[in-house]
């Protein structure tokens, strides 16, 4: 892992790390190598890939609208709103 | 009235949930997810929360925003026998490593068996919600009123194959011992011999491919994980920064500030494992490898009806150790599903829906004595 594009990662994530952080972030991807050589030395060839453990199907379900909450109760937890409107810094200069 | 401690992972609409997380701090849920739902309407007394590591990838708990001091929390708590169980989500074996290191039972259910509906999400491939208990016969009693269809939940069995699976009790004949290597041998040994005074017929084989899971889980997890965690923006709910200008820097600001360095280190790892240049040679390969290891447990459990395995290296860890490389022991049922359950310090894996099965033979286990 190049430093460059730990900052590209960090960037995409929205997250900026001092460089300490960054050294053992660094770290630990040189570590996670080895799991690369564990899954490599498997071979996969013939393999389909799983993405369900289980043989789960995706489930369906009618399309039919319910009002679970208010406007009020979603925005019980948010940090900032004004006249029930989620408030954030201006986008538009 | 019996009481119930349940993780910080758990929403409720009484008290606040915060994932272990700065992100989420103060945070109160709209609803009850469905087990707490399940528990209270089953006469079960929901008697508080229990703080649990950010997002609960962590070793034990270590990396609670709330202090390194909180880990273990669920342990302390049953040790006063006032409280019956604990409910956690089990992400990346967590709680299978603290019940291992207490001297406390915890039942990982199969894929698909107990609601997810409520939780906290991480990595929902493999994450399953469990029960922590002072023995088995409680630990079976609660998993019994928590598992069942729910409609909520997409990725559930039947109600009849839910409530099989908690409740079959076919008994376990003949083990398989994994070779793994861990200080915690003793533990492997006197099981062995508890077994064998069952009359259980044991025979130790290689790990194979399993020795693999960790691998492979590391990647879906961190994978699932850093989109799970994309919502925490800042915007909506949860923690804010105050040092902004623009909503760039509201974005950035909050979720480098309110998150940890293990969280922030997985995110980027599993957005790295998500990205164009490594998807098909990360990402692709470690769900083939899921597969491959899925089959290697089927052809074990062609000969045996469980398979006996270290659930920690050590009995207590150091700052040193991290969650991505001791959950080799955990990995194996967080990857493929299959139902587990720690007791005497030692892991059992059964076949899918012998969650029953294994929590009788740790019944018979514990008759021998600790």
């Amino acid at each position: 892992m190049e430093k460059d594009t730990l900052l590209l990662l960090e960037k995409v994530n929205q997250l900026s790390l001092s460089e300490s952080e960054r050294d053992t972030v660094l770290g630990f991807f040189e570590k996670r190598e080895c799991d690369m050589e564990k899954l490599n030395a498997i071979d996969t060839e013939n393999v389909e890939r799983m993405v369900h453990v289980l043989p789960i199907n995706t489930v369906v379900r009618e399309d039919v609208a319910k009002k679970l909450f208010t406007r009020d109760d979603l925005q019980k937890g948010a940090p900032e709103t004004m006249d029930g409107f989620w408030q954030v810094p201006r986008v538009v200069e | 009235m019996k009481k119930i401690m349940l993780d910080q992972m758990i929403l409720t609409d009484c008290c606040p949930t915060n994932a272990g997380s700065k992100m989420l701090d103060g945070y109160t849920g709209l609803f009850n997810a469905t087990v707490v739902e399940k528990l209270k309407e089953a006469g079960y007394e929901i008697a508080g929360k229990l703080p649990v590591g950010e997002f609960a990838i962590d070793l034990v708990g270590e990396s609670c925003f709330a202090g390194a001091d909180k880990a273990s929390a669920a342990a302390k708590t049953l040790e006063n026998d006032t409280v019956m169980a604990h409910i956690a989500l089990d992400v990346n074996g967590a709680p299978r490593r603290v019940a291992a290191q207490n001297g406390l039972v915890f039942a990982k259910p199969t894929y698909g068996t107990v609601s997810r509906f409520g939780m906290i999400p991480v990595a929902c491939s493999g994450e399953c919600v469990g029960v922590m208990a002072r023995n088995a016969a409680d630990c079976r009693e609660v998993l019994c009123t928590i598992v069942g269809k729910d409609e909520k939940d997409g990725t559930m069995h039947t109600d009849e194959v839910c409530k099989n699976a908690a409740a079959a009790a076919a008994p376990v004949k003949k083990v398989a011992v994994l070779k793994m290597p861990t200080d915690a041998n003793d533990k492997i040994e006197a099981t062995k011999a508890k077994m064998a005074a069952n009359g259980i017929e044991i025979c130790e084989i290689d790990a194979g491919v399993i020795a693999s899971a960790n691998a492979a889980w590391n990647m879906l997890m961190c994978a699932e994980l850093c989109n799970n965690v994309s919502r925490y923006d800042g915007v909506k709910y949860g923690y804010r920064t105050k040092n902004y200008k623009n909503l760039d820097e509201l974005y950035t600001n909050s979720r480098t500030e309110a998150f940890g360095l293990t969280l922030k280190t997985a995110i980027l790892y599993g957005s790295d494992v998500l990205s164009t240049k490594n998807y098909m040679a990360k990402y692709d390969k470690a769900m083939r490898v899921r597969r491959v290891i899925v089959e290697a447990f089927a052809g074990i459990f062609a000969d045996f009806d469980a398979v006996l395995l270290p659930a920690v290296s050590k009995m207590a860890y150091t700052e040193k150790d991290s969650a991505f490389e001791e959950n080799a022991y955990t990995a194996p049922a967080s990857v493929t599903g299959l139902p587990a359950v720690v007791t005497n310090g030692v892991q059992l894996i059964g076949p899918a829906f012998s969650d029953g099965a294994l929590l009788a033979l740790a019944e018979a286990l514990e008759k021998e004595g600790k």
